[in-house]
């Protein structure tokens, strides 16, 4: 039924997304286009063309990232707690069903949004003067990893590997943080909305409050003393530093997890 | 075993009791009319037997089972408002109940769609709000299942759709299913129940068969209504 639900959830968002990523790709060329020879020309016609489309680039890209935000925010709200609801909560799948299907979908068009960009900033870039000696730069840096030892490029796979598992849990993580605030919001007959928009101030004021706490508690009773006594590798640092973060990020993810599904299950309050 | 039964169920919101202690129990085979004033607890027992709502004492079950995920094979669940997503078209709306309900007949859907002339690529948002009532219903009616839930099915139409409504419902239900119709238009439903369920306050008024009400009291399900709940 995950698949069912990732397929739909998908279908839902990708009728707004895709196309976006072309107006992105479009706007690029143009950006391209703009920066070969459209800008400090004798035509002042052609140079306010070549700035608008510089600025159309730039908006897009702004506009992507704000759609795949809004996005996560609005098939959540609109497809589980508003009229959507009805349909969607009385189909034969779990509340973890529901929220995995959101949150793997969620994560997806984020990581899309970031290559989209990257892929449309290559084609804005492509053959201009400028960015040439730039992505020079990035052939240099791979023809580099050519001339690594197996161990240092072994670390560095991990090590890349890890900052992708940590990217996609603090999207999700993220993205939670969202859902519980919205879930707990709804779960009040009047105010819905404002009520959300208090819990997830509520929620962040909390998470730092304690987490400052627990890190002043630890460091008190010393417990960050052995971290003197180690004598790590610049690789294994890394790898320590992100196991923990990956470890922390867990932890907050599951907190939000546990109230959005609570609050679905048990103080579900459709209009 | 029972559809829907129901023992001592209680539901309130916040000082407001919705539902006060109540049991009863609907066997399959019977179109039952939930029949109550606004405000009577009908949508109340409606949400909690599709899970929507959690109850506060007491307990609810279709089929033998609490409502989940797994009791929701059994239900087909019409809510009083359009809940079918808007920018889908009628083709994936069909596509989307096909998916999850292994016991909808796409065969039934898309006839009932074409006998109203409605396109299988149309948008629901492109629809008026009759039809897209219309569809909401098709979809509803076009599964097998053992328990059909219908909100206030014919509220807020036109006598003509009313007449649709109905006919769609008493021509494509699973004649071993029971089907619950909750509304106050009762003399619009009369004539396709076989029994009938009045609560108040969220309590049991009268749970008693159509033909009794006829043989026994002499009156229409209409007029014992009106006798039963004058203000």
């Amino acid at each position: 039924m995950l698949r069912k639900l990732i397929k739909h959830e998908f279908r839902a968002t990708g009728r707004i997304m895709l196309p976006l990523y072309l107006v992105l790709l479009a706007t690029a060329v143009g950006a391209n286009l703009s920066a070969r020879g459209m800008l400090e020309t004798r035509y002042v016609a052609l140079d306010i063309l070549g700035s608008l489309l510089v600025v159309a680039f730039t908006l897009a890209i702004i506009g992507v990232f704000v759609m795949a935000f809004v996005l996560m925010l609005q098939r959540f709200y609109k497809n589980l707690l508003q009229d959507e609801g009805y349909l969607m909560m009385t189909l034969p799948v779990s509340i973890h069903q529901h929220l995995w299907a959101k949150l793997i979908v969620s994560a997806v068009w984020f990581a899309a949004t970031v290559l989209a960009v990257l892929l449309a900033s290559m084609v804005a870039a492509y053959d201009v003067g400028v960015f040439k000696e730039f992505l020079l730069i990035f052939r240099e840096f791979f023809l580099g990893l050519r001339m690594l030892k197996i161990s240092e490029a072994l670390n560095g796979t991990v090590i890349l590997a890890e900052a992708v598992v940590l990217l996609f849990l603090a999207m999700v993580a993220f993205s939670l943080q969202f859902y519980a605030a919205l879930a707990v919001g709804h779960s009040y007959p009047n105010h819905k909305m404002a009520l959300s928009v208090a819990f997830f101030f509520g929620f962040q004021f909390v998470i730092q409050f304690l987490g400052s706490m627990l890190v002043i508690g630890l460091d008190k009773i010393g417990a960050f003393h052995f971290l003197d006594r180690w004598t790590l590798t610049p690789a294994a640092s890394v790898h320590v530093g992100l196991l923990i973060c990956i470890v922390g990020v867990v932890i907050y993810g599951a907190i939000f997890y546990g109230i959005t599904t609570l609050f679905l299950k048990k103080r579900l309050n459709l209009e | 075993m029972p559809a829907l039964e129901c023992k001592e169920l209680c539901k309130s919101y916040g000082r407001t009791m919705a539902l006060d202690r109540l049991s009863l129990a609907i066997e399959p085979g019977r179109i039952v009319g939930l029949l109550g004033p606004n405000g009577s607890g009908k949508t109340t027992l409606i949400k909690l037997a599709n899970g929507l709502l959690t109850p506060d004492e007491g307990y609810i079950t279709i089929c033998g089972r609490a409502p989940g995920p797994e009791s929701r094979r059994d239900v087909s669940y019409l809510p009083e408002r359009i809940a079918i997503p808007t920018w889908m078209s009628a083709k994936q709306l069909l596509d989307f109940y096909g998916d999850f309900y292994e016991d909808f007949r796409r065969d039934a859907a898309e006839e009932m769609l074409a006998h109203l002339n409605i396109a299988p690529d149309q948008r629901i948002k492109q629809m008026s709000k009759g039809t897209r009532e219309k569809v909401q219903l098709i979809v509803v009616m076009s599964r097998a299942a053992k328990l059909y839930l219908l909100d206030e099915p014919i509220g807020g139409v036109d006598p003509a759709t009313r007449d649709y409504i109905l006919s769609t419902i008493i021509g494509n239900y699973n004649p071993e299913a029971a089907v619950v119709i909750s509304t106050h238009l009762i003399s619009d439903v009369e004539k396709v129940l076989d029994e009938v369920i009045f609560i108040n306050q969220g309590r049991l008024m009268l749970q008693s068969s159509v033909d009794e009400i006829r043989e026994e009291k002499g009156m229409s399900v209409d007029a014992l209504f009106r006798e039963v709940f004058r203000c």
